[in-house]
């Protein structure tokens, strides 16, 4: 049956991958079809290369930039776009480059991609108001351990196998090019958020890591705190707080009868950008 | 839990004491996004040009060649030992 949803998916299938398609089934006022769909698949790729590009900067660095030709060309088969809205494309390059076959013996290259993916999404993320300290002084006390914090629409944790900051620095225009890097050396505790206008990528304590991360679980402070110093009994409660709001990483709190609030993460969807309005 | 609680009560009571350290700074620099401010140094004709549809690139080959299987950029200044496959290995 020829549907209008069977056409598109076929003309999907034509421009994505070179499925063969026939000669009747789509028409191009101006080209014989063949050639005009040659120019819109030609198009269709220009834009999603040049945004993958935009997107992972230092992996196509590291690749060199016809390795990351063919690289996007592989990706974008195999990842239709699903959003008007092209800065939404490409959050799943960690996972593709995990089993591509090319690139598997470059054991580092998913860390990076996570990381540059974090840092693209946190330039776009919404902004954030800043935290208003007066809302917690009206908190009583016996709520504080029901508090559940937000972080910053632009907020990603990283635990990372290798030293992905170290080779992302390096890549960097404004940086030294310190390519003296060794791989075996660990991985890193990353905060990726913006702060105003400028995305910072930082080396976090991991005990901080876990804190956060366990807020961001939508737990309330209490029981984050209690399974944080379980795993790291240095923690510092107190001087974590402080830091991470006063840094605009922690913007805001409900307690835990009241109901959601209106902003914040639960907007989002799970590759951090809000969706669009229907 | 009365121990959580006393960490807790302590943390809070705290901050509410000497309050935000860089808040009001903070506060006071918090400016709209604007054009001429944009990621990674690139100004926003370049993100944009990246992220429009209406790029005319209907001359341009986006097909790569077939011999480009092999990534050639700095990934060698900084491949350790256990990146490398033994086939890549032999190769060198």
């Amino acid at each position: 049956m020829n549907t209008l949803a069977n056409t598109l998916g076929q003309f999907s299938a034509v421009i994505r991958t070179c499925a063969e398609f026939e000669q009747d089934a789509l028409v191009c006022p101006n080209y014989p079809a063949q050639r005009g769909v040659g120019v819109y698949r030609n198009n269709y790729r220009g834009n999603l290369h040049d945004t993958l590009a935009g997107a992972y900067p230092v992996i196509r660095q590291l690749v060199g930039e016809e390795f990351f030709r063919l690289l996007a060309k592989r990706f974008i088969e195999q990842h239709p776009s699903r959003s008007g809205n092209l800065h939404r494309y490409g959050g799943e390059m960690a996972e593709f480059l995990a089993h591509f076959e090319n690139t598997r013996h470059l054991a580092y290259l998913p860390d990076m991609a996570r990381l540059e993916w974090a840092y693209h999404r946190a330039y776009f993320a919404d902004d954030a108001a800043r935290f208003d300290l007066t809302r917690l002084a009206s908190v009583p006390p016996e709520s504080y351990a029901g508090l559940r914090w937000q972080l910053h629409p632009s907020c990603t944790l990283l635990a990372t196998a290798f030293p992905v900051a170290a080779i992302w620095r390096a890549h960097q225009e404004s940086a030294g090019a310190d390519f003296n890097i060794d791989l075996d050396s660990g991985g890193d505790n990353l905060l990726v958020y913006r702060n105003g206008l400028s995305v910072n990528i930082i080396d976090i304590p991991a005990a901080s890591l876990h804190w956060l991360e366990q807020l961001r679980q939508d737990i309330g402070m209490g029981a984050a705190t209690e399974s944080t110093l379980a795993a790291y009994p240095e923690f510092d409660l107190g001087t974590a707080l402080q830091h991470w709001l006063a840094n605009g990483v922690l913007v805001d709190f409900e307690t835990l009868n009241a109901t959601p609030a209106q902003a914040g993460v639960q907007l989002f969807n799970d590759t951090g950008f809000r969706p669009a309005p229907e | 839990m009365s121990n959580t609680h006393n960490l807790l009560s302590a943390a809070i009571g705290s901050l509410l004491v000497m309050g935000l350290a860089g808040n009001v700074m903070a506060a006071d620099m918090q400016t709209e996004k604007c054009f001429g401010i944009a990621k990674a140094g690139k100004n926003d004709c370049a993100s944009n040009k990246s992220a429009h549809s209406c790029a005319g690139q209907a001359t341009r080959n986006n097909d790569p060649q077939d011999f480009v299987a092999v990534p050639k950029g700095t990934c060698d200044k900084i491949a350790g030992g256990m990146t490398m496959s033994s086939d890549a290995m032999m190769k060198k």
